[in-house]
């Protein structure tokens, strides 16, 4: 990172000058500053504004060295390197001057440093012990009010010394720009720009490398003192990125989170180009307070007489392990059936379908990965033989072109994100994105194209078409599969220019733009995400990503390559271990590889093909299911409504829930069992490049809580299994089951991305031509009002259709983070986002409310009284983004509010639920004055919302937001 | 036996030399307490209960900063800090301040290490109790005997040379920012 790894990339063009720097002779390239010359003989110079992730600032004044034949001091880090330089940096007259450097901070420093959380990691101090300065002239205090506005970043303009990291690092690194200097009173003080309240991403990385305790957290604000915190480093579980984090512990409880940033010689530390900076996102710095919420379960739960009653362990696990031996006994396997999160550990994964497909007999399993990630792999198994990414983050940073289709990267995945913003802005990297909604990726990029909603296929196919009639397909694909180029070049013309572009909303220059910059890539990154893999049409559009990167020659060039993004942490380690019904761990396919197995397991394994979500969800409202164990897994409020979950679990004999918390599924189960979170485990995540992360255990489990290889390890013993007694025993086990998954150094082939290879004699070899002919030669047009909504019985004629978009947001991931008291702190609104055009002709502002109901309206087999929460119509308080287009609402999808709103499509091919976009009616609602009502009503008014009186939904809405508050 | 030895005997000059000790020892001043009735006067540097201490205006002088808990050899103290907000002022304080008087050696460590001089050595010793529980001194406890033994605890200070005595200490005084909040 940094304007300093610019040199390393030209390096052969640059030239080597020598210098002689304390007497040592030191030869360094051209561009290179004084300080990185030091560096090379092993003097760290002492230096407050100095960071190894930006570019050198020179507010300080510490790093001082003297040049011979200048006459002043000179910054070394700003400095450039000459031949010949002739360097002093141990004179007296050097540390008299660094000594006077830091005297001058000392003179406004309030020397409160007892009180001070930076007290034992703070850089002033160490500077004024280390260079001895004892006396101090007469002290001014600088008396500036703490600014307490923000909701989780407090500035103590006191202590700051301004040296500049945290606005440097906010702009260089991640991009945002959201920290300045400004001026008030005179003084200069560090904060939002003009002094306004900090409303930004709250990354934290200004506040891991603040040198003092000028930037503190609220959340862990006055709780520690650096040094009498136990420090564990283990993986984040948050998204797929898997950074790796340190929690801070004291006892029984995490105090706060930091990462590598904070901990990292920030002098010292060499960073070659495409190594990650060390930082978090706000889900991983700020959102640990889950780990010790009061509502986390603490001993199981057993349904008896109706009513959930504590039962201790030693009676639950036989109970549960009698009941479905009884199940397996009377019905079979095939009434048996379970979900496990993809928050869980490889070795959970792995242990939960062992005991589904041995033990129970029963191949009906799937993991959170259903939701979007198995179209990837499935896809991708299918075309290349490969269910992964390709490629790696570092080669993603080193990319000369990326594009990213579908994928709000900044919000879902913030820290893989800013390698892209990094490609782009360090090494001059072309970013296209192509998405419906104008993300933050897209104002960033250098070619962002928006495209009309649902028409990201007509786009591609678009690029296919661009790419083969200017004959920019990669050469050596054409020589390997001359037939399947053919078949390309016969279908991509049958639909015109003119047509593709109209669909796509894209004029047809910016499509050839586009297919020139990644045809002709010497290391293109194609990524794409879940607008494409959880919208209608994911396996159609995957195919042809798939193809349009084997025409692009992504699969065979170096450094190039192809990366699914999934959502939760260890999707794709759930997919990898087996968790799915298609495959075995390893990502062998059932059919193919059950004879196999069941020998190494010595246990016949079932033959019946399985069964995915979708499909359990149906046999259970059949009758067909009489068990169904939920490991972390939420359906009641993650499916939408009209899957009808609801009924479908009613008819289920068992329902064991083992789940940290009690979650709406949970207050229906017949057993919860209280699992831990992953600071209290031990095991691996394998990230979205397929790196497998370790987790380390953190705290001891929480109340009688257990982690879930426990539980699964007493079950199997409980049901006739052997006993695995740790984590360690079974990764020997999944070592010889998958080659190479735990290898040491944990970057073997298999893990380390940049070695995989894609096979596709499969794909080509049969059928392809048919295949193609349907993919490129007829184009699904986009679901339109006509085809969901406008149905007869739409309830008002003057209510709008309009497309509702469920989405992720930057403070939250999947239903987890409402759980944490932090995160909610930060965002905690159930805001319906609306276009500007829209709100323009809705006669809308910021704070009204929003009327929404059912775009279409199914016939749905519900009891009023079984849905407290949602009656048809929801109303919601509104929030005008210019970003989003015409037409399209969009609302977090961690809030439940509005996804039983949702038409669902199941794909044809890989079972997964469709529900993240569709046409809801909206219509404005009268405006009251909640003041008015709050006072007649004794209820507390939501600050500055205004809502209408009379009416039981927004009642329930500002209900259910107090709750969160509370 | 010889002659000179059952001389002595017979002249009985080993009870005598006993009872010259004895009857010279009835005018020296006596030298054991008839403790509870009498007390002994300790030197102000005597190391004794701890306690908490305001300043004149009644303000926690402790702040929360955790130095006397690091301090401590024997791991008999535990602060728990977090923040107050009275009058629309922000400053950090001991939410909870718990100090294990049983495991407490008496050191003075932590005195020492407080920065704003809020803890005190007493020169309270009488803290027996039937009930072992109390002798967990919470922080309104401690609190209570910084208040009764504020003297005896501000000269403790003055003597360690940590504190200077009452007419001085007005001015001489380091209290820690405190910050109206924005």
């Amino acid at each position: 990172m940094g304007k300093k790894t610019e040199a390393v990339i030209a390096e052969a063009d640059k030239k080597i000058f020598n210098l002689v720097v304390d007497d040592k002779s030191v030869s360094v390239t051209e561009g290179s500053s004084v300080f990185d010359a030091v560096k090379k003989t092993g003097v760290e110079l002492p230096a407050m504004c100095y960071h190894y992730s930006f570019s050198p600032f020179g507010s300080c004044g510490i790093c001082l060295v003297e040049i011979e034949g200048k006459g002043n001091n000179v910054r070394s880090c700003t400095a450039k390197v000459a031949d010949g330089m002739i360097v002093k940096t141990q004179t007296d007259k050097m540390i008299d001057a660094r000594k006077k450097a830091v005297e001058k901070w000392l003179i406004i420093h309030p020397l409160d440093c007892p009180v001070c959380d930076a007290d034992g990691k703070c850089e002033l101090q160490d500077l004024t012990y280390d260079l001895g300065v004892y006396d101090i002239k007469k002290g001014v205090r600088k008396v500036v009010a703490e600014d307490t506005r923000s909701p989780v970043l407090d500035f103590n303009m006191e202590r700051c010394i301004l040296c500049g990291q945290c606005i440097n690092i906010c702009e260089e690194v991640q991009q945002i720009d959201a920290l300045a200097f400004y001026k008030k009173d005179g003084k200069t003080l560090v904060g939002a720009h003009e002094g306004v309240p900090l409303h930004c991403e709250f990354c934290g990385d200004c506040l891991a490398v603040c040198p003092v305790g000028a930037i503190t957290s609220r959340f862990s604000k006055y709780v520690y003192k650096p040094w009498q915190m136990k420090k564990t480093r283990t993986t984040c579980t948050y998204c797929s990125d898997g950074c790796a984090i340190t929690l801070e512990t004291e006892g029984q409880k995490v105090l706060r989170v930091t990462s590598d940033l904070s901990y990292l010689n920030k002098f010292g530390h060499d960073v070659t180009p495409g190594d990650s900076h060390g930082g978090l996102c706000a889900r991983g710095r700020f959102g640990f307070q889950f780990i010790q919420s009061e509502k986390r379960l603490s001993r199981p739960l057993a349904k008896i007489g109706g009513k959930q009653i504590e039962i201790p362990w030693f009676k639950a696990i036989p109970q549960i392990a009698k009941r479905l031996t009884d199940i397996r006994n009377a019905y079979g396997g095939g009434a048996i059936a379970g979900l496990i999160s993809g928050r869980c550990t490889n070795e959970e994964v792995y242990l939960f379908q062992k005991m589904m497909r041995t033990l129970l007999s029963s191949n009906q399993i799937d993991s959170a990965a259903r939701y979007g990630h198995i179209n990837s792999i499935l896809a991708m198994q299918y075309a290349l033989g490969l269910g992964r990414s390709t490629t790696s983050g570092k080669a993603v940073t080193l990319s000369d072109v990326i594009m990213i289709v579908g994928s709000n990267i900044t919000e879902t995945n913030p820290v893989a994100s800013l390698r892209i913003k990094e490609a782009k802005r360090r090494f001059g990297a072309k970013v296209i994105v192509v998405d419906a909604i104008e993300t933050n990726m897209m104002k960033l990029s250098t070619h962002p194209v928006l495209v009309s909603a649902q028409s990201e296929a007509a786009f591609l196919q678009g690029v296919i078409r661009a790419i083969i009639t200017n004959k920019w397909a990669d050469p050596s694909f054409i020589e390997q599969h001359p037939k399947a180029f053919e078949t390309l070049e016969k279908t991509v013309l049958s639909l015109s220019p003119e047509t593709l572009s109209e669909k796509s909303g894209v004029s047809w220059d910016k499509i050839e733009e586009a297919a020139k910059l990644l045809a002709e890539s010497k290391r293109g990154t194609l990524i794409w995400g879940e607008g494409i893999v959880s919208q209608n049409g994911g396996w159609d559009n995957l195919l042809r990503l798939i193809d349009l990167s084997l025409l692009c020659g992504l699969l065979a060039k170096p450094g190039a390559g192809i990366h699914p993004i999934c959502e939760e942490n260890n999707e794709q380690g759930a997919v990898d271990m087996g968790g799915v019904c298609e495959f075995l761990p390893g990502q062998v396919p059932y059919e193919e590889g059950r004879e196999r197995f069941s020998k190494i397991w010595n246990k016949p394994l079932p033959d019946a093909a399985g069964a995915s979500l979708p499909q359990i969800i149906e046999k259970a409202l059949r009758g067909e299911i009489k068990a169904l164990y939920l490991v972390g897994e939420n359906p009641l409020e993650t499916l939408p409504d009209s899957m009808r979950v609801r009924e479908a679990f009613e008819k289920i004999d068992l329902i064991i829930c083992q789940d940290p918390f009690l979650t709406r599924t949970g207050a229906c189960a017949d057993f919860v069992l209280p699992a831990t979170t992953f600071a209290e485990k031990e095991g691996t995540f394998t990230n979205m490049e397929g790196i497998i992360r370790s987790v380390n255990k953190a705290l001891d489990p929480i109340g009688e809580s257990r982690p879930d290889f426990k539980i699964f390890s007493d079950l199997f013993r409980q049901l006739g299994g052997e006993a695995y007694r740790s984590v360690e025993e079974i990764r020997p086990e999944i070592h010889s089951l998958v080659p190479d998954y735990f290898e040491e150094g944990m970057a073997s082939s298999n893990s380390d991305p940049e070695k995989r290879t894609a096979h596709l004699k499969h794909y080509f070899a049969n059928g392809f031509e048919k295949e193609a002919m349907k993919r490129y030669s007829n184009m699904p047009s986009p679901l339109t009002k006509g085809d969901q909504g406008g149905c007869s019985d739409t309830p008002n004629q003057q209510d709008s259709l309009m497309r509702l978009v469920l989405g992720q947001l930057i403070f939250h991931s999947g239903k987890l983070s409402t759980k944490d008291k932090g995160l909610m702190k930060i965002y905690n609104k159930p805001i319906l986002r609306v276009s500007e055009a829209d709100a323009t002709a809705l006669e809308l502002k910021n704070g009204d409310w929003l009327r929404v109901g059912q775009g279409q309206r199914a016939p749905r087999l519900r009891a009023a009284d079984q849905s407290p929460f949602l009656s048809s119509d929801v109303e919601l308080p509104i929030e005008i983004m210019p970003s989003l287009p015409k037409g399209t609402v969009w609302f977090p999808e961690h809030f439940t509010d509005l996804k039983d709103l949702m038409p669902v499509t199941i794909d044809p091919v890989t079972h997964v639920p469709y529900f993240k976009s569709g046409f809801v009616s909206v219509k404005k609602v009268p405006l009251f004055d909640l003041t008015v009502v709050a006072s007649q009503t004794g209820h507390a008014a939501p600050a500055g919302h205004a809502a209408p009186a009379g009416h039981a939904a927004p009642a329930q809405v500002i209900e259910s937001m107090e709750n969160i508050n509370s | 036996m010889t002659i000179k030895e059952l001389f002595r005997s017979i002249s009985l000059a080993e009870i005598v030399t006993a009872m010259k000790l004895t009857f010279k020892h009835a005018f020296v001043k006596e030298v054991t307490l008839q403790y509870p009735r009498e007390k002994l006067t300790l030197p102000d540097t005597h190391r004794g209960a701890l306690g908490l201490l305001r300043y004149e205006d009644g303000v926690e002088r402790c702040v929360g900063c955790d130095l006397c808990e690091s301090a401590c050899p024997s791991h008999c103290i535990r602060v728990v800090s977090g923040e107050s907000q009275e009058d629309g002022v922000l400053r950090r304080l001991a939410t909870e301040f718990y100090i294990d008087i049983t495991k407490c050696v008496f050191c003075g460590f932590c005195v020492e290490a407080c920065p704003v001089n809020a803890l005190g050595m007493t020169k309270l010793y009488e803290y027996s109790t039937p009930n072992k529980r109390e002798l967990l001194f919470d922080k309104p406890k401690l609190y209570d005997v910084g208040e009764v033994y504020y003297k005896e605890a501000k000269a403790y200070l003055v003597a360690h040379n940590q504190e200077k005595a009452d007419e001085q200490a007005s001015t001489y005084r380091y209290r820690f920012p405190s910050f109206t909040k924005s």
